[in-house]
């Protein structure tokens, strides 16, 4: 378990930070109209390489890439970040298949509390662990036609594997609150009910980083955001 | 200079023969020796190809097997899982991690992998090149968080790269951690590339083997000595193949693999493997020598003996022909070569000629020695004619006594000659007709010796002198000149005293006249062993009646052996 310190750390550097944008949105809470906020992400680093000659022989069970990848802007995350959310967060049940050998999708955002089931769709066994911080489990092994849940009580970022099958992994995003979005293949994403203020706006991918983009939220009204994904220490 | 005695034919052959085989087989052995290095020198240079084709092969298999290895390693989803959620973590946190856990996990599996590869490390190195966790027998070497920095490889079917660390070199095979197609990291399989692996290295290319790094020698199997000059050779900058002599030694060497300033080098040294094949020529030569000589040394000693037998035999014969003073004999013909036989004949032929001459020249000195003594009895009519019968009465005795015929033959010429020192005694002594004055009979007491005095002068009649200087000597000590006794007087003076005697008494004197044989035979009885030998009377008694003493007045000459 996570202890206190590394949990409460980031909020309290968010407070620094954004403290009066949003304690004035707190101070005018539910009185004010919610606002949005809209717009495009754009990927520009080619993310998945060529295939590394690693092999020496090839590869066993099923085809991976039989059907072909979601498009990799399918991975990013829009979030608000560091949003003290007060309130009942939704619980929801979300799925994440193992289908060819990959989890599908790869990458996953839910709120705190919420539960993950992984249904296993390949004709072979597989597992699911964890390692990660948020959340350190091992679901066991199981064959097609199975499913395993895994219940999520702390934010933060969950790396999954398949203890079968070494290449296979996925990330679930745990935020602890609901001001996140994964855009469509085009890049366009919505966060809608968001309270008027100043926020951190981040669109995150799991291999290129982050981008992190200061909004302001106006009531009643969508404010636009363009995100370039990558940042810094990429080529 | 004193010169000796010229050497034996034997000698000389066997001489020539070893001397001859000895050149030969030098001239051999210095063709050998520098054919020998000739080739040694190619066939090292040849090794050393070879052996970089054994190193390709063999760092192929080995890169080959690594790689099996590694990829089997590379599948390991916990350490997958463990890297990769703690490098998510960093990039989120932006920070050090705070999951010492992961780091032990992500060692953990790291001595796993360690202990399933062969390999001096393994070496777990981040997206960013740091190196994160090593284990093996050498992980002290990679210390974490070092930053690596890896020469790579132009041949990757070798291997990956060199990647210096601190004291020493690396030798590496990478395998990239893959999730998702992504990299995540790297694992290195680095081999030391020291003294262990340059030992390896030269045991599998069967050379000796240097490697050198940044003008430094990391390793090799060269000898201290020949080491510090290669790589003051290396440092003074790197040498191309070719030859470099180390240690005094004449070596080959070959770039092997040539990875940034890294540099593997085979060498081979000329002169030691063209000592060892040097050897091996030189004692196959030496029983081809061996045999070769015995053998020539034995064909010559035949021939020599061959040469040198029948001579040796044809001398023998001249020198017993000489001992034996026998001209007649003809030498044998030895029948062993056609020269020989021809200088054989020549020689008998010689000798024939000689043999005839000398006969001559004998019969010359008889004739004129028998006309001397003829001349002496003719001196006084009543000796005419005696010395013939004293010589035949003597054979008739020496006959009688069964002498051999060479003692027979001596016997008749000294009786011949007995008186020829008469020829000194003057005539009126010599025919006095009556008794002799004590200093007349002294005078003719002089004659055996002045006999022998004259026979002296002539070689070949020494066998006859005993007979003229004795033939007056008595048993019994009273005769002249030497007074000898008995047994001491030689038997063919004591023949020819009393067939003298007997001559003497039937002879007419001026003084009394001729006395019968009978007469003369009891006379010589009644003296027989005071003044004669008893046996030589008898003798002569026995040996009378068969003698004719007619006609004797002439001489007849015959050729007289030596």
């Amino acid at each position: 378990m996570p202890t206190v310190a590394a949990t409460v750390r980031p909020i309290l550097l968010t407070i620094a930070l954004v403290s009066g944008p949003i304690a004035a949105a707190i101070s005018t809470g539910q009185a004010q109209e919610p606002g949005a906020i809209g717009g495009h992400v754009k990927l520009t680093a080619r993310v998945r390489g060529a295939r590394q000659p690693s092999a020496i022989y090839t590869p066993r069970g099923i085809p991976r890439h039989d059907p072909p990848a979601m498009p990799e802007i399918r991975n990013v995350v829009v979030y608000l970040k560091d949003v003290a959310f007060r309130g009942a967060l939704p619980i929801t049940t979300s799925e994440m298949r193992q289908e060819h050998e990959t989890f599908v999708p790869h990458v996953l955002a839910i709120t705190r509390g919420s539960t993950v089931s992984f249904p296993n769709g390949d004709p072979i066994f597989h597992n699911v662990f964890s390692l990660s911080r948020a959340a350190t489990f091992d679901l066991g092994r199981y064959p097609e036609g199975h499913a395993r849940s895994e219940k999520f009580p702390n934010a933060g970022l969950v790396k999954v594997y398949c203890r079968i099958h070494s290449h296979m992994s996925a990330a679930i995003l745990v935020l602890d609150h609901p001001y996140f979005a994964t855009p469509d293949d085009e890049g366009t994403f919505r966060l809608p009910d968001v309270p008027p203020g100043s926020y951190t706006i981040v669109g995150w991918h799991e291999r290129v980083g982050e981008r992190a983009v200061r909004v302001r939220v106006e009531p009643g009204r969508q404010t636009d955001v363009e995100l370039t994904l990558p940042v810094e220490d990429q080529p | 200079m004193s010169r000796g005695r010229p050497p034996r034919l034997l000698v000389k052959t066997l001489a020539i023969t070893f001397g001859t085989v000895a050149l030969l087989l030098a001239a051999v052995f210095i063709v050998v020796w520098f054919t020998v290095r000739r080739q040694v020198r190619d066939a090292v240079t040849a090794n050393l190809a070879a052996s970089q084709r054994i190193f390709a092969a063999s760092e192929t298999r080995r890169q080959r097997e690594l790689r099996a290895q590694a990829a089997a390693l590379a599948e390991s989803p916990t350490l997958n899982a463990a890297l990769d959620t703690y490098q998510a973590e960093m990039r989120t946190s932006g920070g050090p991690s705070e999951r010492p856990e992961l780091i032990e996990t992500i060692e953990r599996e790291v001595q796993r992998l360690a202990a399933r590869v062969e390999s001096d490390a393994i070496v777990l190195v981040d997206a960013r090149q740091h190196t994160l966790a090593a284990a093996g027998r050498l992980a002290d070497r990679w210390p974490r968080g070092k930053t690596v920095s890896l020469i790579e490889s132009k041949d990757r079917d070798h291997f990956d790269g060199v990647a210096r660390m601190s004291g020493g070199a690396f030798r590496v095979v990478t395998v990239p951690l893959l999730v998702d197609e992504t990299s995540i990291g790297t694992l290195y399989l680095a081999t030391s590339l020291d003294q262990g692996y340059a030992e390896e290295l030269a045991a599998v290319a069967g050379t000796k083997v240097a490697i050198s790094s940044e003008s430094v020698l990391l390793a090799s199997t060269l000898s201290p000595l020949a080491a510090k000059e290669f790589e003051a050779a290396v440092a003074a900058g790197r040498p191309a193949d070719g030859t470099i002599v180390l240690d005094g030694e004449s070596h080959a060497f070959r770039r092997l693999v040539d990875i940034g300033d890294t540099t593997i080098y085979a060498l081979g040294s000329i002169d030691e493997s063209a000592r060892a094949a040097t050897r091996d020529a030189v004692q196959s030569l030496s029983i081809i020598a061996l045999g070769a000589i015995v053998l020539a040394l034995g064909a010559s000693f035949l021939l020599a003996r061959m040469v040198s037998d029948p001579i040796g035999r044809l001398s023998g014969s001249l020198a017993s022909m000489a001992a034996s003073h026998d001209t007649d004999a003809r030498l044998p013909l030895t029948g062993s070569s056609r020269e020989l036989d021809t200088l054989t004949d020549t020689f008998n032929d010689l000798m024939a000629s000689v043999a005839a001459a000398e006969a001559q020249t004998q019969a010359a000195y008889m004739g004129a020695i028998r006309a001397l003594a003829t001349a002496l009895d003719a001196r006084d009519p009543y000796t005419a004619g005696h010395s013939d019968r004293v010589a035949v009465l003597s054979v008739a005795i020496a006959r009688t006594l069964a002498l051999p015929a060479d003692e027979i033959e001596v016997i008749r010429l000294g009786a011949l000659l007995h008186d020829i020192g008469k020829i000194g005694v003057p005539d009126d002594v010599l025919r006095k007709p009556g008794p002799l004055t004590d200093a007349e009979y002294t005078c003719i007491k002089t004659h055996p010796v002045l006999g022998a005095r004259i026979l002296r002068s002539v070689p070949f009649l020494a066998p006859h002198i005993p007979i003229v200087e004795l033939h007056h000597e008595r048993p019994d000590g009273l005769g002249y000149p030497n007074g000898l006794r008995g047994d001491d007087i030689p038997l063919a003076a004591r023949i020819v005293h009393v067939a003298d005697a007997y001559d003497a008494i039937t002879s007419a004197r001026a003084y009394r006249g001729a006395r019968p044989a009978s007469e003369a035979l009891k006379e010589l009885w009644r003296c027989a062993g005071t003044a004669f030998h008893a046996e030589i009377v008898g003798a002569l008694a026995t040996a009378l009646p068969g003698v004719n003493l007619e006609g004797s007045g002439t001489i007849k000459v015959e050729p007289v052996g030596a």
